[in-house]
């Protein structure tokens, strides 16, 4: 047999030479900035169209989805705080001057949740364990035409429109991938949409509080409810609606700052909340 | 908020033991190649002096798995392209130990050297979400020994 020779070969010749770490840290940081800065854009443009979404459109649409709302009352306390709450945002939707194409529905849930909602189509829902929490009519007035002020801002829509091209993206995205891949592109692809809410809370807390003035003539315990909420926040868990709210210390101190600049609270009494609105 | 840390724990196991597993098999590589250096193996299919020798055929076979933090890193590379280097360290040792394998066999019935040489590669699990879960490769060739 001939002579042949067999050299050593050097090692590392067939893999590149980078640390896996390294090569990780890289792709993640990467495709995170990449996935944030289309997402941010996209959630942008789709809520600026979604703002042109005719109001009675919304209405339709809400319509069609609207299965989770709550029943209407029938006991007859909860028909008559219904049309409390219903008389109520009519006097606050016509201080704000809303369209007339813009009708608000209030609808009342004798659960104990602490919280007010707006949602598509001019949808209101207060529950009861809000209402407990409140001093007066003047707070509950606050919260009411806050939730106006969304609907009357196209917060909704403009939100669902934010949140249905985002899902959309990320899920064409996360196709690529396997299951790990799809959870951690989701969780990325939120961040911006969270953020993205406190400019709009702010602005309606700025209209709800003009509306406020313009109703009663002074806005004394519109902070009554976020002093109640720091307050049992401080004492216990915190509710997990005030995750998109902005800090309420925050909100507190601009509703004072507001009250300071007009009329002084002390000159009229809060109107009370009637009887029957709270629970027994 | 468990299921990343669910993930992020995955993530970091699967980093330790892949590692660790590695760089000990590129240990037992190179260790056994010294071993073995004295067969000699072509991908030439003629064979010299083919009438003074004896032949017979020899493989060697290794399935290797991939760990998930590699899945993860190339499922990223998935989304930009490039060099998958976690996987190519994972195919350089499959490769090296199914010849190791196939040396040993050789070794084992006498032979002084292989001839036609082949590789061939396959992934396993390929049905599950277009993911490579594991590769096989296959070495084969024809040891021969004096007559």
């Amino acid at each position: 047999m001939a002579e042949y020779e067999n050299p050593v070969i050097p090692e590392g010749i067939n893999v590149s030479p980078t640390h896996p770490l390294k090569d990780f840290a890289l792709l993640v940081a990467g495709i995170s900035a990449l996935i944030i800065v289309t997402v941010l854009a996209l959630s942008l443009l789709a809520g600026q169209l979604a703002r042109h979404i005719p109001f009675a459109q919304e209405r339709a649409l809400s319509a069609s989805l609207g299965r989770w709302l709550p029943e209407p009352p029938d006991s007859a306390v909860d028909q008559k705080r219904q049309q409390y709450l219903q008389t109520l945002t009519d006097r606050l939707a016509s201080a704000m001057k809303l369209p007339p194409d813009m009708p608000i529905t209030v609808h009342y849930s004798s659960s104990k949740t602490v919280n007010a909602m707006a949602t598509l189509g001019g949808h209101v829902v207060v529950f009861q364990g809000l209402i407990d929490t409140l001093p007066s009519e003047n707070a509950l007035a606050m919260v009411l035409a806050h939730e106006i002020a969304h609907v009357r801002h196209r917060d909704p829509v403009v939100a669902m429109g934010r949140g249905f091209a985002v899902m959309l993206a990320l899920s064409s995205l996360a196709g690529f991938g396997d299951g790990a891949l799809q959870q951690w592109l989701g969780g990325v692809g939120m961040l911006p949409i969270l953020s993205f809410s406190r400019s709009q809370e702010e602005a309606a807390d700025s209209s709800a509080l003009q509306a406020v003035l313009d109703l009663y003539g002074h806005v004394g315990d519109a902070a009554a409810f976020f002093e109640a909420v720091a307050e049992r926040q401080s004492a216990a868990h915190s509710p997990t609606m005030f995750n998109t709210h902005p800090d309420v210390e925050q909100r507190i101190a601009r509703i004072r700052d507001f009250s300071a600049r007009h009329v002084k609270p002390e000159q009229t009494p809060a109107t009370p909340l009637p009887a029957f609105m709270k629970a027994a | 908020m468990y299921d990343l840390i669910f993930f992020l724990v995955l993530l970091l196991l699967g980093y330790v033991f892949g590692q660790r597993a590695e760089k000990r098999h590129f240990r037992s590589i190179i260790e056994r190649e010294k071993q073995l250096r004295d067969i000699l193996v072509f991908s030439e299919r003629r064979i010299p002096d083919e009438d003074k020798l004896d032949g017979t055929l020899v493989c060697g076979s290794v399935v290797v798995s991939v760990d998930f933090f590699k899945r993860f890193v190339a499922n990223l590379r998935n989304l930009v392209g490039g060099r998958v280097s976690a996987y190519e360290s994972l195919l350089e040792r499959a490769r090296r130990e199914a010849i190791l394998r196939m040396k040993e066999e050789a070794r084992r019935s006498g032979a002084i050297s292989v001839w036609n040489t082949r590789l061939e590669t396959s992934s396993i699990y390929k049905g599950a979400q277009q993911s490579i879960g594991a590769v096989e490769v296959l070495a084969y060739g024809t040891a021969v020994k004096p007559r």
